[in-house]
């Protein structure tokens, strides 16, 4: 069995009755002859291992081996805590995750790619703001994974979700999206309102480059997974507010896959233009290459 | 439909940064472990191209080291793994190189390890999202795919034939 467009998913889940979690649910028990209870334990290690990370990195104040990151997640913690923030609890708590999970993964922390390592922060941003928030206990984050891995499988299947192959819209973009739709039906929007957050969310990461300083997932991927937890968020609240993408989810996947193959090579992760080809950028590239063995 | 899982999407439980410049690359290390049946006592190690320039910020030689150990991709050590290996007694070092002769792809690796009288020289790539390859086994081409999830100590079983025993004399093998 198998889901080849977000309508075909839309489709299932009305034929079904079922919610979009509970269909890729449906769909892995089918197709890997597993039981469901083993499947929720797999997926459960997951979310274990984002609050694991999450809790490791918000209190590491080390840097990155190449010294261009970390420090901030204690920085954007404290500030939480601490002051009324401007945008708002569920936003703030999402970023100070988000950035914990992006900075370990870039001093060699283990993280969950979600559904790269380079995004690694967004789905584990919004998730565990949500259990602070809502007290949402971790069975129903796990539904939420589920219904993100649901988007996500469809985006990577139809389009793509590394930087190499389709810029940081394939990355941060995807995993925006796919946290966008998990929201959305966490606070019990529809599927199809769930369909249409991923969207939102994916419009507006479209045409994103992938132009990471030296080659690294430091700069500026760390900001951007924290950025995209601030997006899937407004891109919920207006699905849920019962505003649509007027353009239908298949078709932004499909804008996404064009920008993406007609994006030029220099800004899909090879660090040759955009942000790694400023002067700062290729500063820190040609440190790295002068003690080439070592920063 | 190049991926049919759930967990392709969510996962693998990784070490950061890169899948491909750090996660892939433990698995060729391991490769290298189940296959001499422990670690290495020394490994010389060759990294190519895009590995050859970036290997320090995405810890491949970390990686590359801690795989050497029976690391597996979710082994929180391996950040530590250079440490470990003073500790256990693998002894490495490391020639950067441009391209690789062997294969062609910029996420390469070439290793020669001994561990006791034993001797293998493996090449490997790392593809992305966790995947590699072993393509080189002594001077043999080969294709032995291995991802993340994989149970190495099962897959290397079909190649134990490879591991040469080491004589005293000139460097050269014997079965």
């Amino acid at each position: 069995m198998k889901i080849e467009s977000m309508k075909e998913l839309l489709q299932r889940c009305e034929e079904k009755g079922k919610t979009i979690s509970e269909v890729m649910l449906d769909m892995e028990v089918e197709n890997s002859g597993k039981t469901r209870e083993t499947l929720i334990d797999k997926m459960t290690a997951r979310l274990q291992q984002m609050k694991n990370t999450i809790e490791l990195g918000i209190q590491d104040k080390s840097s990155s081996p190449s010294g261009i990151s970390g420090g901030d997640a204690v920085r954007v913690d404290e500030y939480v805590k601490k002051e009324t923030i401007l945008s708002g609890n569920y936003i703030g708590d999402a970023m100070r995750f988000s950035i914990a999970t992006s900075e370990s993964n870039a001093k060699m922390g283990i993280i969950v790619a979600t559904p790269t390592a380079g995004a690694a922060g967004v789905l584990p941003g919004i998730l565990f703001s949500l259990h602070k928030n809502d007290n949402t206990p971790f069975e129903t984050l796990v539904e939420g994974l589920f219904t993100a891995s649901a988007l996500g499988y469809v985006i990577a299947n139809r389009s793509f979700i590394s930087g190499a192959a389709g810029g940081c819209q394939a990355e941060v973009g995807s995993a925006t999206a796919m946290a966008a739709g998990a929201i959305v039906e966490l606070k019990g929007g529809s599927p199809e309102q769930a369909v249409h957050a991923a969207a939102i969310a994916l419009k507006s990461l479209l045409g994103l480059v992938c132009d990471p300083v030296a080659g690294l997932v430091e700069v500026p991927c760390i900001k951007r997974n924290v950025m995209g937890t601030s997006i899937a968020f407004s891109a919920a609240d207006l699905s849920l507010a019962g505003v649509k993408s007027r353009i239908p989810c298949d078709e932004v996947i499909k804008a996404m896959y064009d920008i993406g193959s007609e994006m030029p090579r220099t800004l899909k992760e090879t660090a040759l233009g955009g942000l790694a080809a400023t002067e700062t950028g290729q500063q820190v590239k040609e440190r790295m290459y002068k003690k080439k063995g070592g920063f | 439909m190049e991926f049919k899982s759930c967990f392709d999407i969510i996962g693998p439980i990784m070490v950061g940064p890169s899948s491909s410049h750090t996660a892939g690359v433990v698995s060729i290390g391991n490769f290298i472990y189940e296959l001499l049946g422990g670690p290495p006592g020394y490994a010389s190690i060759t990294l190519y191209d895009s590995f050859s320039e970036t290997h320090s910020g995405h810890g491949t030689d970390k990686a590359l080291v801690g795989g050497m150990l029976g690391m597996r991709t979710n082994d929180s050590n391996i950040k530590s793994a250079v440490e470990f290996a003073n500790k256990q007694g693998l002894n490495f070092d490391i020639q950067l190189q441009d391209y690789c002769p062997y294969f062609s792809h910029p996420n390469t690796v070439k290793v020669e390890a001994e561990r006791h009288e034993y001797k293998i020289i493996a090449g490997g790539v790392s593809l992305g999202g966790g995947l590699s390859k072993i393509f080189l086994l002594n001077e043999k081409i080969v294709d032995i795919p291995i991802s993340a999830n994989d149970n190495v100590s099962t897959l290397v079983q079909s190649y134990t034939s490879y591991v040469k025993r080491q004589t005293s004399l000139g460097g050269s093998y014997e079965d």
